[in-house]
Order: structure tokens, then sequence, then C-alpha cells
């Protein structure tokens, strides 16, 4: 259950414990995301995607969770470890399998893959392949929502920006460039540091100073900040709806530590020989899907039999999305020179929405919203 | 209604102008409020935009660089000054990476409606670090466009045709030129990217320029035309689109061709238009296309070191004898 | 259903794997998650995972065998499948060359047999491994048998016909640039700014010289007065006329060294007649109105052809050569007739012959006229069609020329130069009527032919033009 007992949060959480439908969600979520980053691996394997590819199993508790405590039009933005954020966020995973093998039905168009993996109408803004890029872009995602609202609308900010980012991004230049300019700005931004203890295959502490507490490096900016149980996903959601409403309320970024686990490696060719299968033992004791399954059978919200169906759903639904996606058409070579620019000249043929996309309606935002249970 | 102002006034008036007229375009960068801009481009638009639209940077390139192009993604179309285009480097991942490949990467989700803008070349004696003629080294990405205006008009022009567009341009301005002075008209005009102009018309040989080194082509017009060699100079204006049916109809007219790049000479903007000059102008060509470029070292501090270093009318007026069989 | 689990790519360079430990066995339950087998793959031995609850029914693919990725290596069913329902499966797929799959792993590169080089152009270290028959070396201009020359100025060059072999370059190592060849063809800076670009570039044809001396006859249209219409006459260009140089044709230096020599070695000289045309014209109306159900138009010419040929018979000088110690006399009649060549073949002339013309009837002479007359101006003569002429026949009258002297075409000692059939007030029968009249002046080679002779043989012609139905048996 919650522990809120971390070094510098004493304060009792006063968010309640969301409604065991919201819960029951959640964990359709997470399991949504599991089922589709395992399809994924075997997608990989079969060949069926290509590329890079990084998996998100033991995490999903920290996208579905931190997610589930905005707003469905607060900008998210991450790294490359991106599909369990964009699925939260409520991308259709058969766009996201399409994006995987390629296709022209993925949700950009087959031209971004794993890595960038982008969803306009959902407030997600990628999907970035270079570590600590999106943290620039991230404020910039900040800044803008701040400017709209009080330059060209003449009111008060109202949108906080989520920017997820590893810890092995926290020794990158651009991080530590965004977080300046997010705190002398006033930017309603949180970092939300997933802390899966690896930097592709060097431990955290090998290569980040004061790496047993990253959250010293918030304090260098003069930035609140917080370590949460990222594996515990009824805690990211209190902590993060806090933490989301005071940066609505404040403008200023907030820089969160979320103690997370990556089951698998960093990507596909990843053996592992730098930890312990020891170690990975007892982080997959801690799994997210099965604490909040524990908790929801404690709470006779669910039956074993209801969480076994569920859990097939999910299968079925995420096994239609493969053929589905492997279905859809590859790209036609015309493609090549479009989205280039957004105009047309010389070879460049301007640029065009992916298929799925259609403008957002107010419909769709609110049921986001209802779903995220916020 | 025409009236000579400086090549720094102009900009400042293309800037102003379009956030008068639209307010999602915003100016950031280093000293460009509080200081009056590190070169007085955007002097005195603090006091008229306010500090939510003139905004002063920390010295944090890739950071504020990034925010610019973070913001595009949500409808702003940020102007990003570069005290020097020197300094980008520093932020070459989000300017490079980022900015030209968003629309693509995003499947035409995002676009990157940014300016990234700044002085570009020798300044005088400011040592390596700080002369960097960046424009071979950016062209070569898809994705963004780039301009490099060598007078008032086309500065005004080319900048507000920048600001208006829906992709990144990057605005290469020369700090040797910022003091000039030009015809410049009042109130709204646009100058068109990617179209070149014929800067001098001549006969005998093509010159093709870029920025700053439009003038030396000009020197080195002025004396080639005592030795009864007719010159006719382009001022390319763009880089990216390229305009390269000026340069073949003049090439086809003259038959000889001299590119003044002032960026290094390996796969350069010299190059390319060689490269294209040749395939497109093959039977049209008495030699292969001559090319002045900065010498292949590193800028030099000493100041008759650097003049020897930059392309200048003497190279110019060398390359031109040479291709026409004059040397 | 049985669900086949394949070699799993875990690299994103793997081709192949090999299984080097099975952690499971047919009939073992496995779970999704379950770590089944290690694979071996380019980069490490990394962990094959299981996807699906369920039970093993067969291994495929034993340890140490390597195969490619995607290869079925295990079976197994699914969670509540019963496990005999999967039907067995054959072991060891020969998914990867039998080779590999030997106990000796070490795959040598394929031998490929050493290509010959490349023969090796003149001047390389090999010369003397070349066949003996090698080019020998090229002249100084040349580089690989190619000219050293500028794009553009080979492209003025093939535009004005002009010989590279003739011409020096002044451009560095020897190369032709386009100042060497506008020089050759007599364009300097000053005037080259004013030279129409590529395609405006035909100069005035400088045929008009020898047309005076070796005129073509229009065999393949009516010898009636073709007068040359305003619309064949080139708008202005603007430009005016340009100097220029245009190089000799093989046909023009042709032409030139034969009536060079023509006109300087024989004694030329030329007497004329008017012939009354009315008889010939009007027959030539009937005939060719009886004719046109068999297409066929006979022209003044055809008949001028027959009546000179038969006008041999009593006038054998005309039909004879000069032969240095003697004169020669020959027994064909063998009728010459120039025709012009269009410009797009390089202008010029040539004279085809109509052989023993003096025998074929009038049909067969237009007919023969025709064809070597379109194939002169299309594919071009062959030798035998040019050569044996005893007398030839040269008409301007399509041109509108009324009178012209021609040069003899060796070793012929005589031509006609036939002028336009022309309307005219004429005198006849002591009154001024219209009538048709043509002129046509023959120039003999007074070491034949003396006056009274050809005298004679206009005599004669006249007899058969001005009774033409003389000439049709």
């Amino acid at each position: 259950m919650s522990t809120t007992e971390t070094a510098n949060h004493v304060v009792e959480n006063t968010v309640p414990v969301p409604d065991p439908e919201v819960l029951k969600s959640w964990l359709r979520d997470m399991l949504q995301i599991r089922e589709f980053e395992v399809r994924s691996m075997q997608a990989y394997q079969n060949k069926l995607a290509g590329g890079f590819l990084h998996v998100y199993n033991g995490q999903e508790a920290v996208a579905v969770g931190c997610i589930a405590a905005m707003r469905h039009t607060d900008p998210v933005i991450t790294a490359y470890r991106d599909h369990g954020h964009a699925l939260a966020r409520g991308l259709d995973p058969k766009i996201g399998f399409a994006e995987l093998f390629g296709r022209i039905d993925g949700c950009a168009k087959g031209k971004g893959g794993s890595m960038h993996f982008f969803d306009r109408n959902n407030s997600m803004f990628g999907g970035h392949g270079i570590v600590g890029a999106q943290c620039p872009l991230g404020t910039g995602l900040a800044f803008a929502t701040k400017y709209t609202d009080e330059v060209i609308k003449g009111g008060t900010s109202d949108s906080v920006t989520a920017c997820f980012l590893g810890d092995g991004a926290l020794n990158q230049g651009s991080v530590h460039e965004a977080m300046n300019l997010a705190v002398i700005f006033d930017l309603p931004i949180v970092f939300c540091v997933e802390n899966n203890r690896y930097a592709m295959g060097t431990a955290v502490d090998r290569c980040t100073a004061s790496g047993n507490q990253i959250t010293n490096r918030a304090l260098a900016f003069g930035m609140e900040s917080r370590t949460i149980d990222g594996m515990d996903i009824i805690e990211v959601y209190r902590e993060m709806k806090g933490i989301i409403n005071q940066v609505r309320a404040t403008t200023k970024p907030f820089f969160v530590d979320i103690d997370t686990y990556r089951f698998k490696g960093h990507s596909m060719s990843d053996p592992r020989k730098y930890r312990t299968h020891e170690e990975e033992q007892e982080y997959e004791a801690d799994d997210p899907i099965e604490k909040l399954t524990r908790y929801l059978l404690a709470l006779k919200a669910m039956t074993e039999e209801e969480i076994k169906s569920l859990s097939k759903q999910v299968r079925h639904e995420i096994r239609e999305a493969v053929n589905w996606a492997s279905q859809s058409p590859v790209p036609d070579v015309s493609e090549l020179h479009h989205d280039v620019y957004a105009d047309t000249w010389g070879d460049y043929t301007g640029t065009s929405l992916p298929r799925y996309m259609k403008p957002a309606t107010d419909e769709d935002a609110t049921s986001g919203e209802a779903s995220n249970g916020s | 209604m025409a009236r000579e102002i400086e090549f720094r006034e102009a900009l400042r008036e293309a800037m102003s102008e379009e956030m008068r007229a639209d307010p999602r375009v915003y100016l950031i960068g280093e000293e460009v409020a509080d200081y009056n801009g590190a070169y007085k481009v955007s002097k005195g638009m603090l006091e008229e935009f306010g500090p939510r639209r003139i905004i002063d940077t920390p010295i944090s390139e890739s950071g504020f660089a990034g925010l610019g192009i973070g913001s595009t993604m949500l409808g702003l179309r940020p102007i990003v000054e570069f005290m020097s285009w020197s300094f980008s480097l520093v932020a070459a991942d989000q300017i490079l990476n980022n900015a030209p490949k968003m629309l693509y990467m995003s499947g035409g989700q995002f676009g990157c409606p940014i300016v990234f803008r700044g002085n570009d070349g020798a300044g005088g004696q400011l040592g390596s670090t700080h002369s960097w003629c960046v424009e071979s080294l950016y062209a070569n990405v898809p994705g963004l466009k780039m301009i490099i205006p060598s007078n008032p008009h086309d500065a005004k022009g080319l900048l507000k045709s920048a600001i208006r567009d829906d992709n990144p341009v990057f605005c290469l301005e020369s700090e040797r030129l910022l003091s000039i002075k030009g015809d410049v008209p009042e109130g709204d005009y646009v100058v068109p990217i990617g179209k070149a102009t014929i800067h001098r018309e001549g006969t005998d040989c093509t010159l093709v320029g870029f920025g700053r080194t439009v003038y030396f082509c000009e020197q080195a017009a002025d004396q080639l035309a005592r030795e009864g060699i007719s010159c006719e100079i382009l001022d390319m204006r763009s880089i990216r689109p390229l305009d390269m049916e000026a340069i073949i109809r003049s090439v086809k007219k003259t038959n000889y061709c001299v590119v003044v790049d002032q960026s290094w000479s390996f796969a350069s903007i010299g190059s390319e238009v060689a490269a294209e000059v040749h395939a497109a102008c093959f039977d049209d060509l008495d030699n292969h296309v001559h090319r002045v470029h900065n010498d292949d070292v590193p800028a030099p501090y000493s100041h008759d070191l650097e003049q020897e270093m930059l392309p200048n009318a003497r190279k110019i007026c060398e390359a031109v004898r040479s291709v026409t069989y004059n040397a | 259903m049985p669900i086949d689990i394949t070699m799993p790519r875990l690299s994103d360079t793997m081709e192949t794997g090999t299984i080097v430990k099975w952690h499971v066995a047919a009939g073992d339950a496995v779970s999704a998650g379950d770590v089944i087998a290690d694979v071996e793959t380019d980069k490490a031995t990394m962990e094959m995972q299981c996807y699906d609850d369920g039970t093993m029914v067969s291994i495929v693919v034993n340890e140490g065998s390597p195969v490619e990725v995607g290869t079925v290596v295990a079976v197994m069913a699914e969670e509540d499948e019963e496990v005999g329902d999967a039907p067995s499966r054959p072991a060891a797929p020969a998914t990867v060359p039998a080779a590999a799959q030997e106990p000796d792993p070490v795959v040598e590169p394929p031998v490929v047999p050493v290509e010959e080089p490349d023969v090796i152009e003149a001047g390389g270290e090999d010369v003397e491994s070349k066949p003996v028959e090698s080019a020998p070396a090229e002249p100084h201009l040349t580089m690989r048998g190619h000219v050293r020359i500028s794009p553009v100025a080979r492209r003025i060059a093939d535009e004005h016909g002009v010989d590279l072999a003739s011409l020096t370059g002044t451009g560095p190592m020897g190369r032709i640039v386009k100042r060497d060849v506008l020089a050759a063809i007599g364009i300097t800076k000053e005037t080259a700014a004013a030279v129409p670009p590529a395609a405006g570039l035909s100069p005035a044809s400088p045929v008009s010289t020898s047309i005076s001396s070796v005129p073509a006859t229009p065999v393949d249209s009516s010898s009636t007065s073709m007068p040359i219409k305003a619309s064949d006459i080139p708008a202005p260009s603007g430009y005016g006329l340009q100097p220029w140089s245009e190089p000799l044709s093989g046909m023009r230096q042709t032409i030139a060294r034969r009536l060079v020599e023509s006109k300087t070695s024989i004694p030329h000289y030329q007497v004329s007649m008017v012939f009354d045309m009315d008889p010939m014209v009007q027959m030539r109306t009937q005939l060719n109105e009886q004719l046109a159900q068999h297409d066929v138009k006979l022209s003044i010419n055809d008949l001028v052809v027959r009546c000179c040929a038969l006008g041999m018979y009593t006038n054998p000088l005309m039909n004879a050569s000069w032969g240095g110690d003697c004169i020669n006399y020959h027994g064909d009649v063998n009728i010459g007739i120039a025709i012009s060549l269009p410009p797009e073949r390089g202008g010029g002339l040539v004279v085809a012959t109509i052989r023993n013309a003096d025998r074929k009837s009038l049909r067969v002479i237009n007919q023969e006229s025709k064809e070597l007359s379109k194939k002169a101006r299309t594919k071009g003569l062959t030798i035998d069609e040019m050569a044996d002429s005893t007398f030839t026949v040269s008409n301007l009258g399509m041109f509108g020329i009324d009178n012209f002297t021609a040069i003899i075409n060796p070793p012929n000692s005589a031509i006609l130069a036939v002028g336009a059939v022309q309307q005219k007030p004429v005198v006849r029968s002591g009154e001024v009527v219209v009538g048709h009249e043509m002129t046509a002046t023959l120039s003999n080679d007074h070491r034949v032919v003396d006056g009274a002779t050809a005298a004679r043989y206009l005599s004669s012609l006249k007899e058969l033009i001005e009774n033409p139905g003389m000439a049709l048996v």
C-alpha cells in the first residue's frame, strides 16, 4: 500500500484513494501496456518490428499513475521508452503496433518507429530518441501553455506539463539547462524521473553523482522535489495528483524521483549481465500489476475469475491489434518525400495528418479525463 | 515609402511588424531584452512588447533553443536569437535533430514554425571558435530552410517570410553587415524564400554569392570589368531551397561559373552548387566550376592572416581569370 | 491450436541462433514469460522466453544446431488444449544449409576465381601482355581516344560541323575551349554576344557558288517554272548576316576539287538555243492526262533527257571523252542528271546516271529519275548509280532560271544547262502570240567538240524537242 515515509515527504497525503472502478481501469491500462510490450518483444523477435525496441515492463504504474493524475489536455512528453505513456494517454494499441511494424496506419505513418510515438489528439508529444533532449522540449511545452493562457488569452496559466526522463538522462547537459530555464521562467512542468536504476547497463550509482539521492539535483536549482514509490500505482497517483495541483496553482516546476524497475533489458539485445538474477527476482516480486491486483482482491472489488477474464480480454484485444497492424500496408514510396516540409517545393510534397487522426472533439477530451479518474 | 535604414533596423522592423500582427510570435535569446540585444538588433523591442514576449535567457543555447522548438508543438512561433551562430553548436541536437525532423518523425502531426537567427561568419579577429560559418554544416539537413540576406531590403523581407513560414528557418546574418544602410520600404512586404536575385548583370562569367560574399563579388567584378571581363553576380539570398534555376539560367549564358562561399570547401554549399551546375549545365560549360572558400584552416586571430583566410576580391578575380582561361 | 515457437531475433543484427540449452522438455507446463531456452546469438547468450501459457508438445531443434531466425524450434499447446491434439512435428528442419550443420563449423568463404584484369589502355604497366595490334599512341590532343575539349566547345563544334582535329586548344593541357571553336568559325569575343544561341546558328548556305557551276535538277517535279514563294524566304532574324566559317564536308571537298579541275583543264565554251516548247508542253499535258490512271506524271526534264539521248545517234562526238592521245567514243548513252541534296544531308549535289537512256522509254526514264533522286536525298547513292555517265543534263528551271551555263562533269565532253519553260510573247507565223519557250546552253570541251558540232547537236535537239512525237518512239 501507499508508503509515504520518504525522506523529504512528511506531510500526510490528503488525496483520497480513488474508487474501485477507477482502480479497475488502471489495472486494465497496466495490463494493456504489459501485454503490448510482451507482444512487441515477440514481434521484434519475429522481425515484424525493426530497429531498436525498449520495453516498459515493470514501469507501468509510473505512466498510468502519473497520467491519471493529469488532465487529458496537459502535455506529456518522454524519451524513447514511450509505449506505456502513449497507451496510457489513450493511443489505440493497433495504431501503436502499426507504427512498430513500420506501417502507414501507425501514429507517425511508420516514419517514427518505437521511439517516436506521437499522438496529438491525446496531448502526447513524443517519443524522443536522444537521451535528455525531450527536456528542453518539455519546458517549451510548459512555456507554450503558460504563454497561450497568459499572453494570448490574457488569463491565468492552467496547464501542467509532465516531462518524463530516465535516471540516465540526469547527466545530460540539456536536462540541467531545461531545469534551470523552468525555474527562472516559472514554468508549470513536472520532471518525472523514472529511476529504474540503470542508464542502459550502468547502475545509477556508477554514473551519477549523489545517485543514491537524485533529488539533490533539484536542490541545486531550488526546485521542489519528492521521491515516490513507482511500483505502487496508488501512491504514484496520490503523490502526483498533489504535485500536479500544486504546479498548476504556482506555475513552478517540480522534480519527482519515481523509484521503479525495468524488468527487461535496456533494449532487446541486452543480456543483462550487469545485474544479478536475484536482484531481478526481488523486483519482479514487487510487480506493480500484481500489487494492484492483490489490492483489488483484498478490497473484494474483483474476484480471481474477473481478473483472469480481464487479463484474457486484454490479451485478446492486443492479439487483434497485432493482427490488424500486420495487415496494414507499408507506406507508399511517395511517403518518403512527404512530411519533410510543411509546404510543397522541389521533391517535397507537403504534409498531412496520419490516417487515424481526426480533430479532437470536446467529447474525446471529457471522456479522456473521466477515464483518467480526475 | 522607402528610406535608408541600417540592416539591423530592417531586421528589427521585420520582427516588430510580425509581432504586432501575430501574438504567437515572441523573441527569445541571450541579451535580447534588457541589454537591447548584443548587436542592438532588438533595441527598443522590450519597451514595446514587454518581458513576456521579449525574453532574456541564461547562456544556455541548448535549453532555450529546445524550449522554442517545444513551444511550436503547441502552436507558438518563436524567433530564437543566437548571439552568434558559433554558439549554436552546443544546441546542435535541438536545432538539427528536433526542429527539422519533428514533422517527419511525428508523421505530419507536429510541424516546427520557428526562426533561428544570429550572426554568422567571421566578425573580425574573433578567433576560431567565434568565427563559424555554419551554412554548409547545417544546410546539409533536410527539413530546415536557410536564408542569408545581403542587404537591408532583403533582410526585412526575408525575415518576415521566415517568421510566417511553417518550417524551421535558419536566418544567417553577418556582424559585418549590420551597420550597412539601404533602401527599405516602410510597412509590410516579403521577399520569398528560395528566390535568388541578379545583383549585377554580366556576360562573361557567373559569380554565385551568399550574404556577405556578394560584396566580395562586387569588388572583384569592378576590377574584372576594367580587364574586359563582364561578371554576372547572383545574390542567392536563400541557401535552402537553393534557386538552382537562377544559376543555371546565368551559366547557360556565360558558360563559366565561380561560387563564392565563406564556409570551408569540403562538402560545402560551394561543392553542392558545383555538382548541380555540372549536372545541369554540362554541355554549356567551358571549364569546370571554380570555387572560392575560406581557406581550409581554423579562423586565425591575427588580422592579416584572417583576411588571407577569408574569401576576398583578389581570390575571386584569380578564380574568374582562371575559369575563363585568362589567367 | 498448437503454437509454434520460433527462433527469436535477440539482437538487431542476429540472423541465426543456436540453442545451447533447453530448459524445458516435451510435456512440461510453461507460462508466459518463462525462460525456455538459452540461445547463442552473434552478440551474446540470451534467454529465450515463452509468450503463452500451456504445455510443451515437442522440441523440434536440438541443442547445438544453428538455425535461422524464424525457424520453428519447438511446439507448444495452449492452456486449455489437450496435448494429444497437437500433431507431432518432424525433427530438424533444414532451414540452414547442411554444410553449416556439419561437425566442422568453420565455413571457408567461397573461393572466387580472380578475374582477368581489364585490358589497360596504352601506356599501362602491363603493356607487354597486350595484344600486338593494340592502338598506337594517340595524338597529344587526345586522352584515351578522346579529344580534350570543354563541353560547351564540343557542343558548338558539333553544331557547326567543326572538325576537332583541325583545332588547336589553348586551354590547360591543350584543352579546346569555347574561344578556340568560336575562332575557327570566325567569331570573336566582340561579336560572340550577338551570336544567337545554338538553334539559331545555322549560317547562310554556302552552296550558292557551286549552284551556278553545277546546278541541281529537280527530277522529281515538273520542270515548268516553279518560282520561289515568299514563304520560303526565312524572315529576317534581326541579327543580319554574320561572318562565319564553315569547315568543308567531304562532298564539298570533292565538288571543289573536281570542278576546279574541270574548269581549269577543259577548254570550255558555250552555245545556246531557244526552243519552242508549245508542242512539248501540249504533248506532255495530253500524255499525263492519259497516264494519270497509271499514276505516272512525266516531267519536261524526262522528255529533255530522252531527246538528249536520241540526239547522240546523229552526233556521236557529243557522247565521247577526251583520252589524252585519243578520243573515246562510248557505245552506251548514259545521261547524268544533277541532283541537289537537302541541307539536312549536308547540301551539295550529286550526278546520278540513267544508263542507256536512248533505249529506255519515257516512262522508265521518269521512274528511274524519281527513284534516283529520292534515294540520293535520303539514303544516298551507290558508286555504281553515279558512275559511267557520258553526257549530263542540269536543270534549274524550277528556280525560275531562264538561262545559265554549267561546268562540264568530267570525263563528259558536254553538259546541257536547261532553263525554265516560260510563257512569253513569241512570233509565230509572223504574229506575236503567247507561247512557251525554253533556253538551253551547251557547255563543250573544245578538245572534243568543235563549235559546229555543238551547233549541229543543238539543232538535232531542236528537231526532237519541237517535234516531240519523235521522242516517243
